[in-house]
């Protein structure tokens, strides 16, 4: 199984991961991605979203369990085809509701564009962008070194 | 639920004629987000319909540019277990009735 370790600055993660939590938590009860599900009867729908959300909480939780204490030891993270999936997913979801909530504000070309002036912002807001980034940055290493067993993958 | 829809061809290969008529044809439609990376969108293309590189990269950027792009079009059920998993990877995709058969 191929496996990827990654060695992150403490100092620069750490202090994100309460806003990571906060975010995780306000995901618990709500989808990331807006949903357009008009088509299907009530019923369906109902258990369509309950599915959905099941698989997110999922998701966040094997996410969250990356920060372990090994992490807080060693600064180490790994990533294999047994949690590359539900990581990617899970960044993609707190990404979006960061972006929903945190960086509101922020124009869409200047987040995409990458021209955000953190001097500029919040402290809240700059701290929210870092996470943005750092869930990104974590989402490409993944693409980069996994992509094959994602896409050999069941 | 059926809801796992990994590399299924488009074809719904065996259905009568008549049952597809009655049924009609239904779009799986990706719409733009601001948020989710190229390289994210073209993996989850190719992981759930099983396209290559450059045709998961050319409906990324049909979805970027445009603001949409039809990925995959059949019979509602198989439509519907799409767009659950594409939704499952934090996509926003939708269902369309597609009207020009």
């Amino acid at each position: 199984m191929k496996r990827i370790e990654v060695k992150l600055s403490l100092a620069v993660v750490a202090p994100l991961l309460d806003l990571i939590k906060a975010t995780v938590d306000g995901l618990a009860g709500r989808l990331a991605a807006p949903q357009h599900l008009q088509d299907l009867d009530e019923e369906l729908r109902a258990a369509w979203q309950g599915e959905l959300l099941g698989g997110q909480n999922d998701d966040c939780r094997r996410f969250l369990a990356l920060f372990d204490r090994e992490f807080f030891a060693s600064g180490t993270v790994g990533f294999d085809e047994a949690n590359a999936e539900a990581v990617l997913r899970a960044c993609a979801a707190i990404r979006l509701r960061l972006r929903e909530r945190e960086l509101a504000n922020l124009p869409d070309e200047a987040i995409e564009s990458g021209s955000v002036d953190s001097a500029q912002l919040s402290e809240a807001v700059a701290k929210a962008f870092l996470c943005y980034m750092f869930l990104a940055t974590l989402q490409e290493l993944i693409i980069e070194h996994l992509d094959s067993a994602i896409l050999d993958g069941q | 639920m059926t809801v796992a829809a990994s590399r299924t061809e488009v074809a719904p290969a065996g259905r009568p004629e008549t049952e597809l008529a009655l049924e009609g044809l239904w779009r799986v439609v990706v719409l733009n987000d601001p948020v989710n990376l190229m390289s994210y969108v073209v993996l989850v293309f190719r992981k759930i319909f099983g396209f290559d590189e450059p045709k998961a990269r050319r409906h990324m950027l049909e979805v970027h540019e445009q603001g949409r792009s039809v990925v995959w079009t059949g019979v509602r059920e198989k439509a519907e277990a799409y767009v659950f998993t594409l939704q499952q990877w934090q996509l926003t995709a939708i269902l369309e009735r597609d009207e020009t058969h």
